[in-house]
């Protein structure tokens, strides 16, 4: 029995002894010595990883009396956090050694987040659901004060603890609620128990349970954490904070949603839809008059969690599937920016206003035009990657009738377009000052130019968005079946 | 009029409202926020007890139990972190730090 | 009124006083002192529902470890808090809608609560189910390292992350610090650690 049991969590086992003992090897041996050997191997572990549960799992299995679900859903959401974590820890390398960060905690700290968030993808109970949270959560606020002596770092810390704390406790407090209307914490006996007319103690939990995620993601009006840890953090951990932490939101978002509360559908849509405009539209303005681009792609990600909502508000398979493309699809947006960002440099010193990018095509036209295909990409310009994820979307909500839910989305994604094309205009027609004069390091060279690639060609027909489509399709179907 | 759950649930509800009151009173002094925090935590934990005696059922002490193993971790690295702003800063005002507007 | 009546009240009394003189007392010292008051009344709510062994562990963890590290770390930092407290009185009004809205909205959960058909409520509270134990503690050691044994080792994860954090984040290796290297002394040879010598009268070294 708990053999069986255990068989199906060999994953977050593996990974959680890999974390054990590196921590031990680390304390014992070099110390921050042994780091790069730590990033690269867990990188690789990652890697090896994904490829194990992409290959291995089949159908739905569950573990330790339902707590734990291994299903198509998990492992798309899995195998999305292991690939992005893996190539965030390969493209930061670089930029933590030159920035005397490079200490063996790190990559073990981002191994036990990991392992946290593979537990909420797959928890099927509230119990469950809450404890991969915390594990995640407490590690991610650890990295991002990591860089100790900055007062920036620190600060980032403490904002993004404080509110994500009060975030778990209004979580906690609706999981109460569920718990003494329903009896269970199980999800299977929650959807049992609360079909049919909803009770207001109930409604008032799931409103709890929505606020509490709704900061996770990082979605309007819960946003305001978002901007002052992405500037605070740095850069490879807000690199780390806008991938892996945010498929696992969603796809947390999307289970407790449909596997909890699948039977009240109409209770939980329209709250999901509020947040998703209020996002896109938010995210979109607030990112105009930004000068640091770190602070723009936060709200460039606030932006983006909120279509990526809309697929979640259509509340249908459909609207599930669409998530997981965008998702996927934002997360390889984000890897290739993100290892642009990182070697932003000048005079050995790391740099991330937006104006030093003034007139940067014309001295490096390869990484610019990989920059302006991620851009565009970003935009939602045709035929890139990212206009494909905003159309599924748009589609999954025009098919479950939100018609003006659609119509806000195209517009959100007009107005947001501005200030993507505006960087792109900054580079190729802006003024030359004294510019980024960094040199990138060979995997930061390989994220950057890989995920133009990706971005640039998964249209054509051949690739066809590299078959994604296929898993998202039965992931979503598992999902609202 | 006998105690029954409503009793509690009461105390739990102004329990909880007093940390989120915390909260937003205390803008300025992280050690009181941190405590708001608890204080939340502890009224989500009278809620579960006092569902889980009178629904019969272990799960929701089973919960209590882990809010409270989880509650003593997010203290200590709160307060790590609290101790690290503060050895930069020399205060613990979150609002008078103009590093990062928000 | 029942002892067990009159104690609800006296508890649920002291943990509401303890809970609002924590967030708005001047001295944060006080704030811990009647935090740590708060905790106490809550185990003895958790005692009158008859979950003891919660109520023990809130008074050991809470009480005996997260409290006081609360007041070690506010007797570490010295910190003004006068300047702090000054402006308290700004947020006053904001706080306090935020806290009457919500209040009026938990009653009003609370004014209809029922549960879904086929969950019962007991009028008493019981505590430890039948069957599941002879008392609270075996109980919840049955279910713990069984049904909830993954979640048991989550835990511990958990608090590894703690651990490694805190020291991530604040131990520093003081190079002017003088240490005690235990396998040093362990590896002492006493008959090399001392030199005799001979010295003659009137002469000196």
């Amino acid at each position: 029995m708990i053999g069986a049991d255990l068989a199906i969590l060999t994953p977050e086992i593996v990974l959680s002894l890999f974390a054990m003992a590196g921590l031990m090897a680390a304390v014992y041996t070099s110390k921050d010595g042994l780091a790069p050997a730590l990033t690269w191997g867990t990188a690789l572990l990652f890697v090896i990883m994904a490829f194990y549960i992409g290959i291995t799992g089949e159908g739905s299995r569950t573990a330790f009396d339902g707590m734990f679900v291994e299903d198509s859903f998990s492992r798309f959401a899995k195998v999305t956090i292991l690939l992005s974590a893996a190539a965030i820890l390969a493209i930061s390398q670089d930029y933590m050694s030159k920035a005397g960060l490079l200490r063996f905690e790190f990559p073990m700290l981002i191994v036990l987040a990991v392992v946290g968030m593979m537990l909420m993808v797959s928890a099927g109970d509230m119990l469950a659901l809450y404890m991969g949270l915390e594990l995640q959560s407490l590690a991610l606020y650890v990295v991002a004060s990591l860089r100790r002596d900055s007062v920036r770092s620190t600060e980032a810390g403490l904002k993004y603890f404080v509110l994500g704390a009060l975030s778990s406790g209004l979580l906690l407090y609706g999981v109460s609620l569920t718990y003494g209307y329903t009896g269970t914490t199980q999800f299977a006996g929650i959807i049992a128990a609360s079909g049919g007319e909803m009770s207001l103690g109930l409604l008032f939990g799931l409103v709890f349970i929505l606020a509490g995620m709704a900061f996770k993601v990082s979605a309007a009006p819960f946003h305001m954490w978002t901007p002052d840890v992405y500037e605070g953090s740095p850069t490879p951990v807000t690199a780390l904070f806008a991938t892996a932490p945010k498929v696992a939101a969603m796809a947390l978002f999307a289970r407790v949603v449909h596997d909890a509360f699948g039977g009240v559908v109409g209770d939980w849509q329209q709250v999901v839809a509020f947040l998703s405009v209020i996002s896109m539209f938010l995210g979109a303005i607030a990112a105009i008059g930004q000068t640091d681009i770190k602070r723009l792609m936060a709200y460039s990600s606030i932006s983006h969690m909120g279509f990526a909502l809309m697929g979640l508000a259509a509340g249908t398979a459909v609207g599930v599937e669409a998530m997981l493309i965008y998702m996927a699809i934002y997360v390889a947006m984000n890897i290739g920016t993100f290892a642009f960002i990182l070697t932003m440099e000048r005079d050995g010193r790391h740099v991330t206003d937006i104006s030093s990018l003034g007139a940067f095509a014309s001295k490096e036209p390869g990484k610019a035009m990989a920059i302006l295909v991620l851009m565009f990409s970003l935009a939602g310009v045709p035929p890139l990657l990212g206009f494909f994820g905003k159309y599924a979307v748009l589609t999954a909500a025009v098919d479950a009738e939100m018609i003006w839910l659609a119509v806000a989305g195209v517009i959100a994604s007009v107005i947001g377009a501005f200030y993507y094309i505006r960087i792109v205009y900054l580079m190729y027609f802006g003024e030359e000052r004294k510019g980024l004069d960094g040199r990138m390091g060979l995997a930061t060279y390989v994220g950057l130019i890989a995920m133009a690639l990706v971005i640039g060609l998964g249209w054509v027909p051949g690739i066809n968005l590299f078959g994604i489509e296929g898993p998202a399709e039965i992931a979503a179907a598992m999902l609202t079946r | 009029m006998t105690i029954g759950l409503e009793h509690y649930l009461t105390v739990a509800a102004a329990l909880f409202v007093i940390g989120i009151f915390g909260i937003f009173l205390n803008r300025k002094n992280v050690i009181i926020i941190l405590m708001s925090l608890e204080l939340m935590l502890l009224s989500v934990n009278i809620n579960m007890v006092a569902f889980s005696s009178f629904l019969g059922d272990l799960t929701g002490q089973v919960f209590t139990l882990f809010i409270l193993t989880v509650a003593a971790a997010e203290a200590a690295i709160g307060l790590a972190i609290l101790v690290c702003f503060f050895r930069n800063r020399g205060t613990v005002d979150v609002e008078a730090v103009d590093n990062l507007k928000g | 009124m029942s002892v067990a009546d009159f104690t609800f009240y006296l508890f649920a009394l002291s943990l509401i006083t303890g809970g609002l003189f924590t967030v708005v007392s001047k001295n944060p010292v006080h704030s811990v002192l009647w935090l740590i008051l708060s905790f106490l009344s809550a185990a003895g709510l958790f005692v009158l529902l008859g979950a003891e062994f919660v109520a023990m562990l809130l008074v050991i963890v809470y009480v005996g470890a997260v409290a006081v590290l609360f007041l070690f770390v506010v007797m570490m930092l010295d910190v003004d808090f006068a300047e702090l407290k000054a402006e308290m009185a700004k947020y006053v009004p904001l706080g306090g809608l935020i806290g009457v809205v919500l209040i009026m909205q938990l009653t009003l959960a609370y004014g209809v609560w029922d549960t879904a058909e086929g969950v019962e409520l007991s009028t008493v509270p019981v505590g430890t189910p039948e069957g599941a134990g002879a008392h609270n503690t075996e109980a919840l050691g049955l279910v713990l390292y069984d049904q909830y044994f993954l979640l048991f080792q989550v835990a511990g994860l958990i608090l590894l992350v703690a651990m490694v954090g805190a020291i991530v984040l604040t131990l520093r290796h003081r190079v002017d610090v003088k240490r005690q290297n235990p396998v040093a002394q362990m590896m002492r040879d006493p008959a090399k650690a001392m030199e005799l010598k001979d010295v003659k009268p009137g002469q000196g070294l």
